[in-house]
């Protein structure tokens, strides 16, 4: 499949050339579509489809499967950028297995959207984000501070989330989540949601301890050797039941 | 002799960042108590008097774009100069190079910038010349000693001081409290930016600079020289407050020698002229300004042991740092107070 002239997302680069709305959120941001190529990726191929906004100099992303402008109910999945976890695959998140998990649910699907949102491009979030782990190491991890450090804006997330995908023309998503609150505010910023796809990570060798600890504290999960995870993607992980031991499928 | 009733929040530091706080608190109907150690309030946006004329020795002018700041400083009753400086020189850089981005707005007023502390603080209780100095939980309240003035107690304490000097103050909370040693982690992020000032009156005969603010570049002592009398209307006498480059400060903050080698610098970049003023004044901030690597997201608003609270504001705890997030920091402070007071 090769972009023509024809091809969909690219005529949405010539209909924002001037694009100029009221924008969304309480920052009134306000994004372009700018850019189209082809992806192909380990997981299957895309088509990544780059925005500008109005706001700063993060370049916000879509990871786009099958035909979506125009589709109704196209499973969508929000994640935020974590240069640590996705990049780096940190333990001390789970968002590269929340990741790898998103856009594989999407190839499963006829059509599917990942928007890969940055957060760290300001250099600050980053930054602060390594002072939140150095407190944890200290046993200073407290909700305060890490507030303080607020290396997240979910309001903003959302506000940016929605415009991309009104810029996509999807008609209703179902977004991939385990968290109701993520619905509640796209549906705020006049994106249909029709319906939730759970987000079930495959258990690994590395995230097992979701399984083995149910324990919670101030939306942090904690792992067995008592380190804390931050919850990153602001969405519970739901791991798929390990598979049953291999002797029990013998006949 | 009964003791007076406690206030329900006690504010350490009467600088923008706590005035603001106190501000927003006062127009919900929950008065404030302000503590400040110095015989004024405004902190960094000084003003002081050369005779008659007001000299800004601290924030030379104030910008921002949140229109919520923006309608605050319209508030202000005083000579308004929009747009102010309305002149640059050099390529130097400034000490927020945000103030000279579009969309940006700058302001001074001819009365001196501390006419916005001066107005926040109207109406407000405010005890000056009251230093806290130490600081203690005890029965639901955080109980405040001050030099020289007694005490005071309140069940939230908000800290809106130097990020040095609040983190003092939490050092002489007695135990082990795991709230106020993550504050105190946070205020440990950075060190403030030290920056030493001086205020040079030139003779009559001075031909004014064209320029309202100039940032040498190449210079490693003087980052800034403004022209303070412009903002004067019908000023007497050319004044400039020349403000040196941090590490320069910080490297020279117990030199005795350090007027000297600003002028110097001065005469070197502005002109012979500016080297050679007919009255000097020094001052050494030794918390000017909060580097913006250290910047955090939002105030703090600690719960202690036995019901409690303790507030963290400041240029430091809202994003863009300076004077808008100083007033932007209290403001959000004080809207979390009202927030637990109502649950």
């Amino acid at each position: 499949m090769t972009a023509t002239p024809d091809d969909p997302l690219r005529r949405l680069i010539e209909r924002d050339q001037d694009h100029e709305c009221e924008g969304f959120g309480a920052a009134r941001v306000c994004v372009r579509v700018v850019a189209v190529a082809e992806l192909p990726t380990r997981f299957g191929r895309f088509r990544l489809v780059g925005f500008w906004n109005n706001r700063d100099a993060k370049e916000h992303v879509a990871l786009v499967h099958g035909e979506v402008v125009g589709a109704a109910e196209v499973p969508v999945r929000l994640h935020s950028e974590c240069l640590t976890g996705d990049v780096m695959g940190s333990l001390r998140c789970d968002c590269r297995d929340q990741l790898t998990a998103g856009l594989e649910a999407i190839q499963r699907q006829p059509r599917g959207i990942l928007l890969y949102l940055r957060q760290e491009g300001r250099g600050i979030g980053l930054i602060n984000k390594i002072r939140a782990y150095a407190l944890q190491e200290r046993g200073l991890d407290t909700v305060e501070a890490n507030l303080a450090l607020g290396f997240r804006d979910d309001e903003r997330d959302y506000a940016v989330a929605a415009h991309m995908l009104h810029s996509l023309e999807v008609r209703s998503v179902r977004l991939i989540t385990n968290n109701p609150e993520k619905i509640r505010q796209l549906t705020q910023h006049r994106i249909e949601v029709a319906g939730r796809i759970p987000h079930v990570i495959p258990p690994n060798e590395f995230n097992r301890f979701y399984l083995e600890t149910k324990a919670r504290r101030s939306g942090h999960l904690i792992d067995l050797d008592r380190a804390p995870r931050l919850a990153e993607q602001s969405d519970p992980v739901v791991l798929e039941e390990p598979p049953a031991p291999r002797g029990a499928e013998e006949p | 002799m009964s003791r007076p009733p406690d206030p329900a929040v006690l504010i350490v530091g009467a600088g923008v960042a706590g005035l603001s706080c106190a501000r927003a608190l006062a127009d919900a109907g929950r008065p404030a108590v302000v503590v400040e150690r110095a015989r004024g309030v405004g902190g960094r946006c000084a003003t002081r008097r050369l005779g008659e004329q007001p000299v800004d020795f601290g924030v030379a002018f104030l910008h921002g774009r949140d229109p919520a700041f923006l309608a605050a400083l319209a508030e202000v009753p005083a000579t308004a100069l929009p747009g102010w400086p309305l002149a640059a020189r050099g390529a130097g850089r400034p000490c927020q190079p945000e103030a000279f981005t579009p969309g940006e707005l700058r302001l001074a007023f001819a009365e001196g910038v501390s006419a916005l502390p001066k107005h926040l603080a109207r109406g407000l209780e405010v005890r000056l010349r009251a230093r806290a100095t130490a600081l203690a939980p005890e029965e639901g309240a955080l109980r405040v000693a001050l030099d020289g003035a007694g005490e005071a107690r309140a069940p939230t304490v908000v800290l809106a001081t130097a990020p040095e000097q609040a983190a003092a103050l939490l050092a002489t909370v007695p135990g082990e409290l795991p709230a106020v040693a993550s504050a105190r982690a946070l205020l440990d992020l950075s060190r403030s930016r030290a920056c030493l000032a001086l205020l040079a009156r030139y003779p009559a005969a001075t031909p004014p600079p064209p320029w309202h603010v100039c940032f040498p570049e190449g210079s490693r002592v003087l980052q800034v020289a403004i022209h303070d009398s412009a903002k004067r209307p019908g000023a007497p006498a050319l004044v400039l407050v020349l403000q040196g480059h941090t590490a320069w400060s910080r490297a020279h903050l117990e030199d005795p020698g350090w007027p000297a080698a600003l002028l110097e610098e001065a005469g070197r970049w502005l002109g012979p002229w500016a080297a050679r003023p007919e009255h000097q004044e020094a001052h050494r901030w030794l918390h000017a300004r909060s580097d913006r690597s250290a910047e955090l997201s939002g105030p703090v608003l600690l719960a202690l042991p036995g019901g409690a609270r303790l507030g963290l504001c400041g240029d430091r705890f809202a994003p863009g740092g300076g004077v808008e997030a100083a007033w932007r920091s209290g403001r959000a402070l004080a809207a979390r107070i009202l927030e637990e007071e109502r649950r």
